[in-house]
């Protein structure tokens, strides 16, 4: 039972490399920046469906929040664009591979620092190593 | 021109682990539907100005575009409501790693018989090195992460920061 859900978790991933690629096929017709903004225009109408229906928090929270945690939409479109427009020049799966070795390297120092009201975790040496491991398939596959 | 593309990417995976710990921040509070939509609405209120001013492309053409390339939005939205799904059967660490591998794998799928744009880059006996040295690195991070967590009772709210990794 418990491995389905690992399968549900792969699929996630799956469906993450599947929405870069096609939405780089969409940025060569339409534009880059408008297939970005495609996605996020799209994205609030079926969160916001989804929200009216399953949303349990307070979205009130919006106006007390400190500012620096309302700068998730303005991180995800640079994501996002950067995607678009590489994903045609190097392939998915390079794009992909980059992707994850900045995501481990940053939740690592962000860990070891305790920023963005991360509990501060020591980084091991496995980590390191594991990041040394990650940069050399980068450059196989470059 | 590539070399630069890779380090854009690298840069796109650092803002990503940023935004997961923004986000992770902002839903404990508010919840992580609500912080889904905060993202995604601010997102496009920014892309819109953008677009205003440096778009070079035609908005319009959108409903010219096949329906198969629209549907994307459902998969970003489908990673979301997927890792909900996973994490509290399988732990927030279990469920990013296996979404990495299926990432990872489903990129260099759709390379290697060049599904869905012009671009294909065969599967090949570097590639394939390059999968193995990404498994024994994951497992790693796995095993450290797990080490992390027994040390010290910091998983739970380690969880409920990381489960917000999904939103672009």
């Amino acid at each position: 039972m418990k491995s389905l859900f690992y399968v549900v978790a792969l699929l996630a991933g799956v469906v993450l490399s599947l929405e870069g690629a096609i939405y780089s096929v969409l940025g060569e017709s339409i534009g880059k920046l408008e297939s970005s903004l495609y996605n996020f225009v799209f994205g609030t109408m079926i969160l916001g469906v989804a929200l009216l229906f399953w949303g349990k928090g307070s979205l009130s929270y919006t106006v007390k929040a400190p500012k620096w945690q309302l700068t998730g939409g303005l991180l995800g479109i640079i994501y996002l664009t950067i995607l678009v427009i590489g994903i045609p020049i190097i392939g998915v799966g390079l794009a992909m591979s980059s992707v994850v070795v900045g995501q481990m390297v940053m939740s690592m120092i962000i860990e070891h620092r305790g920023w963005l009201g991360s509990p501060k975790i020591k980084v091991k040496t496995e980590k390191i190593i594991a990041v040394a491991l990650m940069i050399v398939s980068l450059f196989l596959i470059y | 021109m590539s070399i630069i593309i890779l380090f854009a990417s690298l840069i796109g995976g650092i803002l990503l682990s940023a935004q997961s710990s923004v986000n992770g921040s902002f839903s404990n509070k508010a919840g992580t539907l609500e912080s889904a939509f905060l993202t995604f609405i601010t997102g496009g209120m920014m892309l819109s100005i953008v677009v205003l001013f440096f778009g070079s492309g035609n908005l319009l053409t959108i409903l010219d575009a096949p329906k198969w390339q629209l549907s994307a939005v459902w998969f970003g939205v489908g990673y979301l409501f997927l890792t909900i799904l996973a994490v509290p059967k399988i732990g927030v660490i279990a469920t990013n790693l296996s979404a990495i591998i299926g990432q990872i794998s489903m990129g260099m799928l759709i390379d290697h018989f060049g599904w869905f744009s012009g671009i294909q880059i065969s599967f090949d006996f570097k590639r394939m090195i390059a999968i193995v040295l990404m498994l024994i690195a994951l497992r790693l991070i796995y095993k450290a992460n797990m080490k992390a967590g027994n040390e010290r009772k910091h998983l739970s709210q380690q969880s409920s920061q990381s489960l917000h990794r999904f939103l672009k």
